[in-house]
């Protein structure tokens, strides 16, 4: 067929694209061998254009969308282009070699060659349980630098013009404590990558080569377009914030919106730290990408095009843009942190659009030790849902993963007692008084997970601890994330960033986290809808007395 | 000819219709259908007047199948009963939890779904069982009279109960669900280990509470139906379509009626699959394009997939719910002949999801529709003939055609043709991807398997549609716009069972698998003798459901159904492997261990006898109607042939394009493309020369 430059078949094209990023997605995710991929989908696949910028995404993680395309562009700077052969594959885990987020999350990607030239990328990333380190499943609070968390790969060719690097994957085997685990995920993703690549090609000679680069570029332009559409509808200005995070440093941003610019500066931060609590500038990066999405265009079409109005500023040496070699172990915090940052500085220009505070935190749990009825040793990593905050005319939504998240679900308790050997004795909503107002924030959860053996361990690494979430136009803040450890002396300690914290048999983590804040004052709560929450049990008699000054 | 027909009847939010089925003296299958209106709350006059209206009386009816849509739409209305919850300390607000996933990813303002129960109507009770099903805190009884009081001062008419592991042991569900019978005995109850024995909490708490929830209504309809047919003097079975493809009885379907959530679309897919076995073609693309939507599923070795992760209201804005029942795997998406296309403010044009529905309909209706649809689109390129539209029985109005289509043509800055291209193409598009999710996304290439479209807008696509995906062949099977209805009729009495249960690789395991099957295999016999079916009648199929340690997604492996010794235990193993590494391109040398049993039961009840269409030698050429100019998008304007199909017959065979008219559907026919009629009278459309 003769190459047609019809906006129908432009389309046709992009969806395809869609089509084949579901499709790597579907296949990744069922081949995988970690809970946490299949499961908990801490994954995400893609497709990029020939210089890595993002042309579609499979992601369930929309944190996940912007890591891909900076991961080849890592790759195109690391590797000429005439050294990058058809059926190579690299593999990708370190942030400062275009690995964006932690060690453990590695991605794998694999150049589409149309004849000899370079028409596309496949991609995919996942969360690998281990990838060695000083600590099982590699992320220590008491990291302080990046060897401490895992095996480096810094953009480095897997495959070899179809022909695995089998020394590189002896040594990824063998630095991992969970190998067969690291073996099954790994080839779920090379089999994901090939998979796009195939279907890739397909389009290209059923469509033609120029065709398939014209659809592409075609897309990103749209992507543009809906952003600057967005833009225009927002109040143009310079817009600060600075807030204090639970160890006591300030984060500090400044956002100028102009017509078609969306500048985010960071520079004025703290200095780097110690500890494994700094983000790359690709992961701060995301941070800004999401937060320009939430206001312009929530929709999910996104692609490098999308981004294009971002300029962002940091200074080298900072916690968002740390110099090698920095730990990086928990920088989702950061990225979540410095991402709540930039949505408190927007809600100051339009109140009346932006939720109160949320949770806003993954609350990275992770339990390990022998399963007392297999023997075998098991990890949980997961994050925990939490509540949102309040917006103007609507109750924020209770346990739910934070905006970081998107298609990502927990595990059912049925599943996690079979699995880790773990008595799960509740998961319900949190309790605890906070959040109220006008309307209210959504619950937390209480999740408590009870040893049924000794010799287990417990890391976790929870933000908004200590500074809570925010309320607005009178609304109350919401509680705070964090873990109880209850004895079975009665002991109680509270954590909520740790490493390595010992469980013997009976002792109980109770996971705890935020409700969201509220929005407007408590006072003016909707009598029927206190009555509705007295009943639901979502409010005790004494604190709608003591908040709304509601008798009944 | 006394009770000697088969009858299905549908039961839909505007219509209810039917169609019969015999076979005439010729062997000649003779279809008859009628439509009536559907008639809330009574639905079971509508049945009788469509009934008399096709001059049926219940007393000629020997087999009578009944799909009805009353359980989604009591769902999607919220229309059910108030319904409470009783479940396991510490887990009541998992309903409201749910698994705390959010499609819609860039979102912020994303609303969770509610819960279909509040939370003042979940109540826990203490007691626990272990995920072997061992009890590790006893159960204590008398907690239900908080309950009871509890729900009885709100009104509550169907409880739910879910209890924590009641999969792997039920006796605390079995227990508590008994004790509320005895003790509420004006609530329905039902408890989640009736209908499915899966693991999963939040999937098999809302599966339990939407079935209690729909309950009394569908008790009430069904034996509203029950008694009309009787007092009309029906004699026979009276069977309900089923989600997984099979029917069953009227009482089974009362007590869970929640496997009939998706029945609508199944019926279809079944008759696809009798067919396929029928004709020789065990590996199905399945289509059926109706007014607003367009399905598919994909069918293997003759086999219909039947999975048990159904979610309703499910999109990519939003969660939706799960329904952890039998349901043939499908992928259903917001296209059809009624869907409108439109332009967005960045000038791209998209068809669907919304349709124009039966009122004002598309704009060729001459309704008052000033939108255009793919019908519409259709029609402007020739593909169906607007002095034939509906078979004649509509006046095309192909002035409201053209004006709007001028309208989306304007805004793309094309002309109308191309504009009506673009409407088909993009149309084409939605739906090859919906058939990429059935096959490609499960691992299948499309070009091993034979496209089978059905209803009323299958035929128009199908060719496109399969050339696109690379099938080779095209089936448009006989009476294409009322086989869903076909199907029923076809259908088996069909329960599957799903049973989670945790074998690990070691010594024990043969025995522990052999003890699985054996249970849920005399379980099956048990249930189905309650229906009066013999053993002998019974087919049993037992699908161990396989993975590598630790894996979570499963292969079912076949086994048989008897003793299962170590070396079947080691064929077993090995299956796996091979059946894995088909599935995935690879294979570990990790344990394998099973997960679980699918085991299908089913009898025949009863099957319409199709004979081959007599022959009369009749020449082509009588069945030509004309000729015509045909836009087939981007293969180009042809001069083709028009057939009657009720004029053709087995044996005949011409070459596109061409254009064959039923009253019912249209199917389009591209260049190249070689038309055989079979024995039977499907059109059988091979893509490529030289290939079959």
């Amino acid at each position: 067929m003769a190459a047609i430059h019809d906006p129908v078949t432009f389309e046709i094209i992009q969806n395809s694209l869609a089509a084949v990023s579901d499709e790597m997605f579907a296949a990744m995710r069922k081949t995988a061998m970690s809970a946490i991929i299949y499961e908990v989908l801490d994954m995400g696949t893609g497709i990029t254009d020939a210089v890595g910028e993002i042309a579609s995404s499979g992601a369930g993680i929309p944190a996940f969308v912007g890591v891909l395309d900076k991961s080849v562009k890592a790759i195109l700077k690391r590797h000429p282009l005439e050294s990058i052969k058809p059926g190579d594959l690299f593999a990708t885990n370190d942030p400062f070699y275009g690995g964006v987020t932690h060690l453990n999350d590695v991605i794998l990607a694999m150049p589409v060659f149309a004849g000899d030239t370079i028409i596309a990328w496949t991609a995919n990333i996942a969360h690998w349980n281990d990838m060695g380190g000083m600590v099982p499943g590699g992320m220590s609070t008491d990291a302080y630098e990046l060897f401490q968390e895992g095996l480096r790969l810094p953009a480095v060719k897997l495959i070899s013009e179809g022909v695995p690097n089998q020394a590189l994957m002896d040594v990824m085997v063998v630095n991992s404590r969970l190998p067969d685990f690291l073996k099954g995920d790994m080839w779920a993703g090379i089999a994901a990558a090939r998979l796009g690549d195939r279907r890739l090609k397909e389009l290209a000679t059923k469509y033609g080569r120029d065709t398939f680069i014209a659809a592409m570029a075609n897309f990103m332009d749209y992507g543009e377009q809906r952003t600057l559409a967005g833009l225009r509808a927002l109040p143009k200005g310079t817009y600060s914030f600075a807030e204090e995070q639970d160890d006591g440093l300030i984060y500090k941003v400044s956002i100028e919106i102009t017509e078609d610019k969306f500048i985010v500066d960071l520079t004025d931060n703290p200095d780097q730290v110690k500890g494994p609590t700094n983000a790359s500038v690709d992961g701060v990066m995301i941070a800004a990408q999401m937060a320009l999405k939430a206001v312009t265009d929530p929709s999910l079409t996104a692609n490098g095009g999308t981004f294009r109005p971002i300029v962002l500023k940091t200074r080298h040496g900072s916690v968002f843009d740390p110099k090698e070699p920095a730990a990086h172990g928990f920088y989702y915090e950061v990225e979540m942190r410095v991402f709540d940052v930039m949505l408190r500085c927007l809600a100051q220009a339009m109140p009346d659009h932006m939720a109160a505070g949320h949770f806003a935190s993954i609350c990275g749990t992770v339990i390990g030790g022998p399963h007392p009825d297999t023997g075998r040793f098991f990890t949980i990593v997961e994050p925990q849902m939490g509540g949102w905050g309040a917006r103007k005319g609507r109750d924020g939504n209770s346990a739910i993963f934070s905006g970081f998240h998107g298609e990502t679900f927990n595990c059912p308790a049925e599943i996690a007692e079979a699995r880790y050997g773990l008595d799960v004795r509740c998961l319900e909503l949190n309790p605890l008084p906070g959040g109220e107002g006008q309307w209210r924030g959504g619950r937390g959860i209480r999740l408590d997970y009870v040893a049924r053996a000794d010799n287990n361990f417990l890391t976790v690494g929870y933000s908004r601890a200590r500074i809570l979430p925010w309320g607005v136009a009178g609304g109350r803040d919401g509680t705070g994330n964090y873990v109880e450890v209850i004895r079975t002396s009665g002991e109680v300690t509270k954590h909520a960033f740790a490493t390595g914290v010992v469980l013997n048999t009976g002792d109980v983590v109770r996971v705890q986290t935020s409700c969201g804040a509220g929005y407007g004052p408590p006072s003016e709560r909707a009598p029927e809808s206190i009555r509705a929450d007295l009943l639901d049990g979502y409010l005790t008699p004494e604190r709608a007395e003591e908040v709304y000054g509601f008798k009944p | 000819m006394a009770a000697s027909l088969r009858v299905a009847t549908d039961v839909g939010g505007t219509f209810t219709d039917l169609v019969t089925f015999s076979i005439d003296a010729d062997g000649r299958q003779v279809i008859r259908t009628a439509k009536a209106d559907t008639t809330p709350p009574n639905f079971e006059r509508g049945v009788l007047d469509v009934m008399a209206k096709a001059g049926v009386a219940p007393s000629d009816v020997a087999f009578f199948a009944h799909g009805t849509t009353v359980v989604i739409n009591a769902l999607t209305e919220r229309r059910g009963v108030k319904t409470g919850l009783v479940t396991t300390r510490g887990f009541r607000d998992i309903l409201e939890i749910a698994r705390g996933n959010r499609p819609d990813f860039f979102n912020l303002a994303y609303d969770k779904p509610e819960p279909f129960v509040p939370r003042h109507l979940r109540l826990e009770i203490g007691g626990r069982m272990t995920y072997r099903g061992q009890e590790s805190e006893a159960l204590d009884l008398s907690e239900l009279d908080a309950i009871i009081a509890g729900f009885r001062a709100h009104g509550v008419e169907a409880i739910a109960v879910c209890l924590l592991h009641a999969y792997a042991n039920p006796a605390h569900e079995q227990a508590v669900a008994e004790q509320l019978r005895v003790l509420m005995p004006e609530a329905s109850v039902v408890a989640s280990h009736q209908i499915t024995r899966e693991w999963r909490e939040y999937e098999r708490t809302n599966t339990t509470v939407l079935s209690a929830y729909v309950q009394p209504i569908a008790e009430a309809y069904l034996n509203g139906l029950k008694d009309a047919m009787v007092a009309g003097g029906f004699a026979g079975q009276l069977y309900v379509m089923q989600s997984n493809c099979g029917v069953d009885s009227l009482e089974a379907t009362s007590r869970i009626p929640i496997t009939m959530v998706e029945s609508g679309p199944a019926s279809g897919f079944w008759g696809a699959a009798e067919l396929g076995r029928l004709i020789g073609e065990p590996n199905v693309l399945a289509l059926d394009i109706g007014g607003t939507t367009a399905k598919c599923s994909l069918i293997e070795n003759a086999q219909v997939r039947i999975k048990t992760d159904y979610w309703i209201e499910r999109s990519r804005e939003t969660s939706g719910y799960p329904v952890m029942v039998p349901v043939v795997d499908l992928v259903e998406i917001g296209n059809g002949g009624g869907s409108i296309a439109w332009v967005d403010e960045y000038t791209r044009l998209h068809v669907g999801p919304r349709s124009a529905g039966a009122m004002p309909g598309p704009a060729s209706y001459g309704r008052g529709g000033t939108k255009a649809t793919t019908t519409d689109a259709n029609l402007a390129l020739g593909r169906i003939d607007p002095n034939y539209f509906c078979g004649g029985t509509i006046t095309a109005d192909m002035t409201a055609v053209n004006t709007s289509l001028d309208e989306l043509a304007q805004k793309l800055g094309v002309d109308r043709i191309e504009a009506a291209r673009g409407i088909v193409r993009i149309a084409n598009n939605n739906m090859v991807n919906a058939l990429k999710l059935v096959s490609l996304n499960r691992g299948y290439d499309p070009r091993d398997f034979t496209l089978v479209a059905f209803g009323g807008g299958g035929a128009m696509h199908a060719v496109a549609l399969a050339t696109e995906l690379g099938c080779p062949k095209v089936v448009i099977p006989r009476g294409a716009s009322v086989f869903s209805a076909w199907g029923m009729v076809m259908s088996d009495l069909r329960r599957d069972y799903f049973v989670t249960r945790l074998i690990g690789g070691g010594e024990t395991a043969p025995a522990e698998i052999s003890a699985l099957v054996a249970e849920v295999a005399a379980n099956a016999r048990q249930q189905f003798a309650a229906e009066n079916v013999s053993a002998d009648q019974l087919k049993l199929v037992a699908l161990l459901k396989c993975r590598y340690q630790n894996q979570e997604h499963s292969v079912e492996v076949d086994v048989t159904v008897g003793s299962f010794d170590a070396a079947a235990h080691a064929a077993l193993t090995a299956k796996f492997h091979d059946m894995y590494e088909r599935e995935y391109t690879y294979r570990l040398d990790a344990p394998v261990e099973v997960v679980g049993l699918h085991m299908v039961a089913s009898a025949e009840v009863g099957k319409l006898e199709l004979g081959k269409l007599p022959v009369t030698g009749a020449l082509l050429a009588s069945a030509v109607k004309g000729r015509r100019q045909v836009d087939y998008a981007t293969d180009g304007v042809h001069d083709a042939t028009i057939y009657d199909s009720e004029k053709l017959e087995p044996g005949m065979s011409f070459t596109g394009p061409a254009i064959i008219e039923d009253p019912g559907t249209t199917i389009v026919i591209h260049p190249g493309n070689a038309v055989a009629i079979d024995p039977y009278g499907n059109t059988i459309i091979t893509l490529r020369a030289g290939e079959n």
